[in-house]
Protein backbone atom coordinates (compact mmCIF):
# COMPACT_ATOMS: atom_id res chain seq x y z
CA UNK A 1 0.00 0.00 0.00
CA UNK A 2 1.36 3.16 -1.06
CA UNK A 3 0.05 5.26 1.81
CA UNK A 4 0.50 2.33 4.45
CA UNK A 5 4.31 3.41 3.59
CA UNK A 6 3.84 6.97 5.03
CA UNK A 7 3.00 5.63 8.40
CA UNK A 8 5.70 3.49 8.50
CA UNK A 9 8.07 6.08 7.78
CA UNK A 10 6.98 8.40 10.58
CA UNK A 11 6.35 4.76 13.07
CA UNK A 12 10.35 4.66 12.45
CA UNK A 13 11.59 7.92 12.91
CA UNK A 14 9.22 7.69 16.24
CA UNK A 15 11.22 4.30 17.47
CA UNK A 16 14.48 5.60 16.37
CA UNK A 17 14.04 9.38 18.28
CA UNK A 18 13.03 6.91 21.46
CA UNK A 19 15.89 4.88 21.18
CA UNK A 20 18.25 7.51 20.39
CA UNK A 21 16.91 8.89 23.89
CA UNK A 22 17.16 5.33 25.45
CA UNK A 23 20.86 5.96 24.48
CA UNK A 24 21.73 9.30 25.07
CA UNK A 25 19.87 10.20 28.48
CA UNK A 26 22.57 7.93 30.40
CA UNK A 27 25.38 10.46 29.10
CA UNK A 28 23.61 13.39 29.25
CA UNK A 29 21.50 13.31 32.53
CA UNK A 30 23.89 13.04 35.87
CA UNK A 31 23.53 9.90 37.70
CA UNK A 32 21.93 11.27 40.98
CA UNK A 33 19.90 13.64 38.65
CA UNK A 34 15.99 13.16 39.97
CA UNK A 35 16.44 10.75 42.99
CA UNK A 36 14.80 13.41 45.63
CA UNK A 37 13.70 15.97 42.91
CA UNK A 38 14.40 17.21 39.94
CA UNK A 39 17.71 17.83 40.74
CA UNK A 40 20.77 16.37 40.70
CA UNK A 41 21.27 14.66 44.47
CA UNK A 42 25.24 14.66 44.51
CA UNK A 43 25.60 18.21 44.53
CA UNK A 44 24.21 18.25 48.13
CA UNK A 45 26.84 16.19 49.35
CA UNK A 46 29.33 18.92 47.23
CA UNK A 47 27.77 21.73 49.46
CA UNK A 48 27.95 20.40 52.66
CA UNK A 49 31.51 19.29 52.06
CA UNK A 50 33.11 22.87 52.07
CA UNK A 51 35.61 23.22 55.29
CA UNK A 52 34.20 25.31 57.69
CA UNK A 53 36.60 28.71 58.27
CA UNK A 54 35.32 29.64 61.46
CA UNK A 55 35.69 27.47 64.30
CA UNK A 56 33.49 28.56 67.13
CA UNK A 57 34.66 29.58 70.27
CA UNK A 58 35.06 25.54 71.38
CA UNK A 59 37.92 25.57 68.71
CA UNK A 60 39.34 28.99 70.54
CA UNK A 61 39.52 27.47 73.84
CA UNK A 62 41.17 23.88 72.49
CA UNK A 63 44.24 26.47 72.72
CA UNK A 64 43.65 29.53 74.37
CA UNK A 65 41.55 27.46 77.49
CA UNK A 66 42.77 30.59 79.58
CA UNK A 67 41.91 33.46 77.78
CA UNK A 68 38.33 31.78 76.61
CA UNK A 69 37.38 31.53 80.41
CA UNK A 70 38.21 34.70 81.24
CA UNK A 71 36.30 36.00 78.37
CA UNK A 72 33.19 33.67 79.17
CA UNK A 73 32.97 35.78 82.75
CA UNK A 74 33.65 38.88 81.31
CA UNK A 75 30.62 41.64 79.67
CA UNK A 76 32.11 40.72 76.25
CA UNK A 77 31.04 37.11 76.69
CA UNK A 78 28.62 36.95 73.63
CA UNK A 79 30.98 38.55 70.84
CA UNK A 80 32.64 35.21 69.71
CA UNK A 81 36.70 35.82 69.31
CA UNK A 82 36.54 35.75 65.87
CA UNK A 83 34.24 38.73 65.48
CA UNK A 84 36.92 41.19 66.72
CA UNK A 85 40.00 38.70 65.58
CA UNK A 86 39.69 36.69 62.51
CA UNK A 87 38.12 33.50 61.12
CA UNK A 88 40.07 30.16 62.56
CA UNK A 89 41.19 29.67 59.02
CA UNK A 90 43.31 32.43 58.90
CA UNK A 91 45.21 31.41 61.93
CA UNK A 92 45.15 27.78 62.14
CA UNK A 93 44.39 25.34 59.63
CA UNK A 94 44.47 21.02 60.00
CA UNK A 95 46.15 21.97 63.59
CA UNK A 96 48.97 23.54 62.13
CA UNK A 97 49.71 27.10 62.49
CA UNK A 98 48.97 29.56 59.40
CA UNK A 99 49.43 32.86 60.78
CA UNK A 100 49.04 34.50 63.67
CA UNK A 101 46.31 35.99 64.74
CA UNK A 102 44.67 39.14 64.14
CA UNK A 103 44.64 41.62 67.06
CA UNK A 104 42.79 44.95 65.85
CA UNK A 105 43.12 47.90 68.56
CA UNK A 106 41.68 49.94 65.99
CA UNK A 107 38.81 52.78 67.36
CA UNK A 108 36.80 51.65 64.00
CA UNK A 109 36.72 48.25 65.92
CA UNK A 110 34.97 49.84 68.96
CA UNK A 111 33.31 52.28 67.22
CA UNK A 112 31.15 49.52 65.07
CA UNK A 113 29.23 48.30 67.65
CA UNK A 114 29.50 51.32 70.53
CA UNK A 115 29.21 54.20 67.98
CA UNK A 116 26.34 56.51 68.83
CA UNK A 117 23.73 55.27 65.22
CA UNK A 118 20.34 56.08 64.66
CA UNK A 119 19.18 52.26 64.29
CA UNK A 120 20.77 50.66 67.74
CA UNK A 121 18.76 50.27 70.51
CA UNK A 122 18.64 52.93 73.21
CA UNK A 123 19.96 50.39 75.88
CA UNK A 124 23.05 49.49 73.79
CA UNK A 125 26.12 50.76 75.32
CA UNK A 126 27.14 53.58 72.48
CA UNK A 127 28.90 56.76 72.80
CA UNK A 128 29.39 59.82 70.54
CA UNK A 129 33.45 59.52 70.20
CA UNK A 130 34.28 62.97 69.62
CA UNK A 131 32.31 63.63 72.98
CA UNK A 132 33.63 60.75 74.94
CA UNK A 133 37.06 60.93 73.80
CA UNK A 134 37.69 64.30 72.38
CA UNK A 135 41.01 64.05 72.23
CA UNK A 136 41.72 60.60 70.99
CA UNK A 137 40.36 59.72 67.89
CA UNK A 138 42.44 56.92 66.69
CA UNK A 139 44.55 54.30 67.80
CA UNK A 140 44.31 52.39 70.50
CA UNK A 141 42.64 55.04 72.31
CA UNK A 142 39.46 52.56 73.81
CA UNK A 143 42.07 50.31 75.33
CA UNK A 144 43.88 51.84 77.10
CA UNK A 145 41.17 52.56 79.62
CA UNK A 146 38.99 49.54 78.71
CA UNK A 147 39.68 46.04 79.13
CA UNK A 148 38.29 44.96 75.48
CA UNK A 149 37.67 41.28 76.99
CA UNK A 150 35.23 42.80 79.81
CA UNK A 151 35.18 46.85 79.03
CA UNK A 152 33.41 48.73 82.06
CA UNK A 153 31.18 51.25 81.35
CA UNK B 1 20.40 -9.26 11.45
CA UNK B 2 22.49 -12.06 10.76
CA UNK B 3 20.17 -15.23 10.11
CA UNK B 4 23.06 -17.63 10.12
CA UNK B 5 24.16 -16.02 13.21
CA UNK B 6 26.26 -18.75 15.01
CA UNK B 7 25.45 -19.69 18.72
CA UNK B 8 28.01 -19.38 20.95
CA UNK B 9 30.30 -22.58 22.13
CA UNK B 10 28.77 -21.95 26.30
CA UNK B 11 29.02 -25.39 27.63
CA UNK B 12 25.81 -24.98 29.33
CA UNK B 13 22.83 -24.32 26.39
CA UNK B 14 20.78 -21.78 27.85
CA UNK B 15 17.09 -22.86 27.89
CA UNK B 16 14.17 -20.34 27.08
CA UNK B 17 13.07 -19.86 30.73
CA UNK B 18 16.51 -19.08 31.65
CA UNK B 19 17.29 -16.64 28.89
CA UNK B 20 14.05 -14.81 29.54
CA UNK B 21 14.86 -14.28 33.26
CA UNK B 22 18.78 -13.07 32.32
CA UNK B 23 16.82 -10.34 30.17
CA UNK B 24 14.49 -9.36 32.50
CA UNK B 25 17.20 -9.30 35.27
CA UNK B 26 19.56 -6.92 33.04
CA UNK B 27 16.19 -5.27 31.52
CA UNK B 28 15.12 -4.09 35.09
CA UNK B 29 19.22 -3.44 35.44
CA UNK B 30 19.27 -1.04 32.53
CA UNK B 31 16.15 0.53 33.52
CA UNK B 32 17.15 1.48 37.20
CA UNK B 33 19.93 3.39 35.51
CA UNK B 34 18.32 5.01 32.84
CA UNK B 35 16.26 6.40 35.56
CA UNK B 36 18.81 8.13 37.48
CA UNK B 37 20.39 4.92 39.49
CA UNK B 38 19.94 4.41 43.34
CA UNK B 39 22.18 6.10 45.94
CA UNK B 40 25.97 6.02 45.69
CA UNK B 41 26.15 3.62 49.01
CA UNK B 42 29.20 6.16 50.22
CA UNK B 43 26.30 8.39 50.91
CA UNK B 44 24.97 6.25 53.97
CA UNK B 45 28.14 6.84 55.71
CA UNK B 46 27.59 10.26 56.44
CA UNK B 47 26.30 10.47 59.83
CA UNK B 48 24.33 13.64 59.23
CA UNK B 49 20.35 12.40 58.04
CA UNK B 50 18.57 15.51 55.99
CA UNK B 51 15.23 14.01 57.54
CA UNK B 52 15.83 14.20 61.10
CA UNK B 53 16.34 18.06 60.95
CA UNK B 54 14.06 20.90 58.94
CA UNK B 55 16.17 24.38 59.79
CA UNK B 56 13.89 27.50 60.56
CA UNK B 57 15.77 31.21 60.98
CA UNK B 58 14.81 33.61 63.51
CA UNK B 59 15.55 37.16 63.64
CA UNK B 60 15.05 39.44 66.68
CA UNK B 61 15.08 43.07 64.65
CA UNK B 62 14.65 44.56 68.37
CA UNK B 63 18.17 42.79 69.36
CA UNK B 64 20.64 44.00 65.83
CA UNK B 65 23.02 46.53 66.61
CA UNK B 66 24.27 47.05 63.21
CA UNK B 67 27.46 46.41 63.79
CA UNK B 68 27.54 43.90 60.74
CA UNK B 69 29.33 41.35 62.22
CA UNK B 70 27.51 38.98 60.81
CA UNK B 71 28.27 40.43 57.17
CA UNK B 72 31.63 40.28 57.44
CA UNK B 73 31.26 36.49 59.03
CA UNK B 74 29.36 35.59 56.31
CA UNK B 75 31.57 37.00 53.21
CA UNK B 76 34.72 35.30 55.40
CA UNK B 77 32.97 31.69 55.78
CA UNK B 78 31.24 31.98 52.45
CA UNK B 79 34.25 33.69 49.93
CA UNK B 80 31.42 35.56 48.92
CA UNK B 81 32.63 38.43 46.25
CA UNK B 82 32.72 42.37 47.19
CA UNK B 83 29.63 43.88 46.20
CA UNK B 84 27.51 41.09 46.47
CA UNK B 85 25.67 39.59 49.72
CA UNK B 86 24.39 36.35 50.72
CA UNK B 87 23.32 38.41 54.11
CA UNK B 88 23.02 42.23 54.95
CA UNK B 89 21.66 44.51 57.11
CA UNK B 90 19.25 47.65 56.66
CA UNK B 91 18.68 50.18 58.54
CA UNK B 92 15.14 51.71 58.39
CA UNK B 93 14.97 55.53 60.20
CA UNK B 94 11.31 56.29 60.24
CA UNK B 95 8.62 58.79 60.70
CA UNK B 96 5.04 58.61 60.46
CA UNK B 97 5.49 60.31 57.47
CA UNK B 98 8.38 59.47 55.51
CA UNK B 99 11.10 56.63 55.98
CA UNK B 100 14.35 55.97 54.81
CA UNK B 101 16.34 52.69 54.31
CA UNK B 102 20.16 52.44 53.61
CA UNK B 103 22.38 49.87 53.63
CA UNK B 104 25.96 50.93 52.88
CA UNK B 105 27.72 48.30 51.38
CA UNK B 106 25.36 46.10 52.92
CA UNK B 107 26.26 46.85 56.12
CA UNK B 108 29.91 45.09 55.88
CA UNK B 109 31.71 48.49 57.67
CA UNK B 110 28.41 48.94 60.32
CA UNK B 111 26.85 52.24 59.86
CA UNK B 112 27.75 55.67 59.93
CA UNK B 113 25.45 58.15 61.80
CA UNK B 114 22.83 59.66 59.41
CA UNK B 115 20.96 62.95 58.40
CA UNK B 116 17.40 62.65 57.25
CA UNK B 117 15.38 65.20 55.90
CA UNK B 118 12.12 64.77 58.02
CA UNK B 119 12.15 64.03 62.45
CA UNK B 120 12.47 60.83 62.76
CA UNK B 121 10.46 59.08 65.22
CA UNK B 122 12.23 55.67 65.31
CA UNK B 123 14.83 53.80 64.16
CA UNK B 124 16.31 50.36 63.71
CA UNK B 125 18.27 47.97 61.66
CA UNK B 126 16.91 44.81 60.11
CA UNK B 127 19.60 42.12 58.91
CA UNK B 128 18.16 40.01 55.54
CA UNK B 129 19.07 36.51 54.04
CA UNK B 130 17.35 34.12 52.21
CA UNK B 131 14.24 33.22 53.61
CA UNK B 132 14.70 29.55 52.44
CA UNK B 133 10.73 29.47 51.39
CA UNK B 134 8.60 26.52 51.48
CA UNK B 135 7.27 27.46 47.99
CA UNK B 136 10.03 28.40 46.10
CA UNK B 137 9.87 31.48 43.25
CA UNK B 138 13.44 30.99 42.56
CA UNK B 139 13.85 26.73 42.10
CA UNK B 140 10.20 26.99 40.32
CA UNK B 141 11.95 29.00 37.16
CA UNK B 142 15.19 27.42 36.85
CA UNK B 143 15.04 26.15 33.71
CA UNK B 144 18.25 23.65 34.37
CA UNK B 145 17.40 22.20 37.32
CA UNK B 146 20.50 23.45 39.60
CA UNK B 147 18.33 25.24 42.29
CA UNK B 148 16.00 23.35 45.07
CA UNK B 149 15.16 22.86 48.32
CA UNK B 150 16.89 19.72 50.13
CA UNK B 151 14.60 17.64 52.89
CA UNK B 152 16.03 19.46 55.43
CA UNK B 153 14.68 22.92 54.18
CA UNK B 154 17.28 24.58 52.69
CA UNK B 155 17.30 26.17 49.17
CA UNK B 156 20.46 25.54 47.71
CA UNK B 157 22.17 26.23 43.97
CA UNK B 158 23.78 23.44 42.17
CA UNK B 159 26.99 25.82 40.78
CA UNK B 160 27.83 22.80 38.58
CA UNK B 161 24.70 22.58 36.73
CA UNK B 162 23.55 26.15 36.61
CA UNK B 163 24.00 28.47 33.73
CA UNK B 164 23.82 31.79 35.05
CA UNK B 165 20.98 33.14 33.29
CA UNK B 166 19.81 34.74 36.54
CA UNK B 167 16.12 33.64 36.24
CA UNK B 168 16.07 32.92 39.94
CA UNK B 169 17.68 36.32 40.70
CA UNK B 170 14.91 37.74 39.16
CA UNK B 171 12.10 35.58 40.51
CA UNK B 172 13.11 36.11 44.56
CA UNK B 173 11.25 38.38 45.62
CA UNK B 174 13.67 39.10 48.46
CA UNK B 175 16.58 39.78 46.34
CA UNK B 176 18.26 36.87 48.28
CA UNK B 177 20.11 36.03 44.91
CA UNK B 178 23.22 37.10 43.04
CA UNK B 179 25.06 36.04 39.91
CA UNK B 180 28.38 35.55 41.25
CA UNK B 181 31.28 37.43 39.35
CA UNK B 182 33.62 34.55 39.38
CA UNK B 183 31.53 31.93 38.30
CA UNK B 184 28.96 33.86 36.62
CA UNK B 185 26.04 31.49 38.12
CA UNK B 186 23.83 31.92 40.75
CA UNK B 187 24.67 32.17 44.42
CA UNK B 188 22.98 32.77 47.43
CA UNK B 189 22.45 32.07 51.45
CA UNK B 190 22.74 28.56 52.22
CA UNK B 191 22.48 28.54 56.17
CA UNK B 192 25.91 27.66 55.95
CA UNK B 193 24.89 24.08 55.24
CA UNK B 194 28.38 22.92 55.05
CA UNK B 195 28.52 24.00 58.82
CA UNK B 196 25.03 23.13 60.22
CA UNK B 197 25.47 19.53 58.82
CA UNK B 198 29.06 19.28 60.43
CA UNK B 199 26.62 20.20 63.68
CA UNK B 200 28.18 23.95 63.70
CA UNK B 201 25.97 27.30 63.82
CA UNK B 202 25.75 29.38 60.87
CA UNK B 203 28.72 31.83 60.56
CA UNK B 204 26.04 34.60 61.29
CA UNK B 205 24.95 33.38 64.13
CA UNK B 206 28.08 32.78 65.82
CA UNK B 207 29.10 36.22 64.74
CA UNK B 208 26.04 37.83 66.07
CA UNK B 209 26.85 39.33 69.76
CA UNK B 210 23.45 40.28 70.52
CA UNK B 211 21.80 36.78 69.48
CA UNK B 212 19.64 38.69 67.11
CA UNK B 213 20.24 35.95 64.88
CA UNK B 214 19.43 32.07 65.32
CA UNK B 215 19.12 28.92 63.50
CA UNK B 216 16.49 26.45 64.77
CA UNK B 217 15.12 23.22 63.67
CA UNK B 218 11.75 22.39 63.41
CA UNK B 219 12.11 18.79 64.30
CA UNK B 220 13.45 19.15 67.80
CA UNK B 221 10.98 20.20 70.43
CA UNK B 222 13.17 21.78 72.54
CA UNK B 223 14.65 23.89 70.15
CA UNK B 224 14.32 27.55 71.57
CA UNK B 225 14.10 28.46 67.83
CA UNK B 226 10.84 26.11 67.50
CA UNK B 227 9.77 27.46 70.90
CA UNK B 228 9.87 30.82 69.71
CA UNK B 229 8.11 30.45 66.46
CA UNK B 230 5.43 28.67 67.82
CA UNK B 231 4.85 30.46 71.06
CA UNK B 232 5.68 34.26 69.97
CA UNK B 233 4.05 36.32 67.77
CA UNK B 234 6.20 36.23 64.70
CA UNK B 235 6.22 37.85 61.03
CA UNK B 236 7.69 36.73 57.37
CA UNK B 237 8.61 39.16 55.35
CA UNK B 238 5.68 39.83 52.22
CA UNK B 239 3.63 37.33 53.18
CA UNK B 240 1.25 38.14 50.41
CA UNK B 241 3.58 36.51 48.20
CA UNK B 242 2.24 32.93 49.74
CA UNK B 243 6.56 31.77 49.21
CA UNK B 244 5.83 30.46 52.90
CA UNK B 245 9.12 32.30 54.43
CA UNK B 246 10.98 29.77 57.11
CA UNK B 247 13.03 33.06 58.16
CA UNK B 248 11.17 34.39 60.97
CA UNK B 249 11.15 38.02 62.20
CA UNK B 250 10.03 39.12 65.65
CA UNK B 251 9.65 42.59 66.11
CA UNK B 252 8.94 43.39 62.30
CA UNK B 253 7.93 47.19 61.26
CA UNK B 254 5.34 47.57 58.46
CA UNK B 255 8.03 49.80 56.61
CA UNK B 256 10.09 46.80 56.27
CA UNK B 257 9.54 44.34 53.12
Amino acid sequence: MEHGRHVFRVLFLLLLAVVVVVIARPFVVPRSYGLYGPYRFDSVAEVAARAPVHGGAASCGACHAERSAALAKGSHRTVSCEVCHAPLAQHVQDGSLVAAMRVDRSFALCLRCHARVEGRPEAFPQVIAAQHAPDATAGAACLECHDPHSPKP
Amino acid sequence: MDETHQPPADPEPTGRRQFLATALRLGGGVFVILCGGPASAGDGREPYDWTHHRWAFLVDTTKCIGCGSCVRACKAENGVADGVFRTWIERYVCSPEASHVDSPNGGLDGFPPIQTAFAPTKSFFVPKLCNHCKETPCVQVCPVGASYRTKDGVVLVDGKTCVGCGYCVQACPYGSRFLDPATHTADKCTWCYHRITKGLRTACVGACPTGARQLGDMRNEEDPVRLAIEKSRVAVLQPHLLTEPQTYYLGLDKEVK
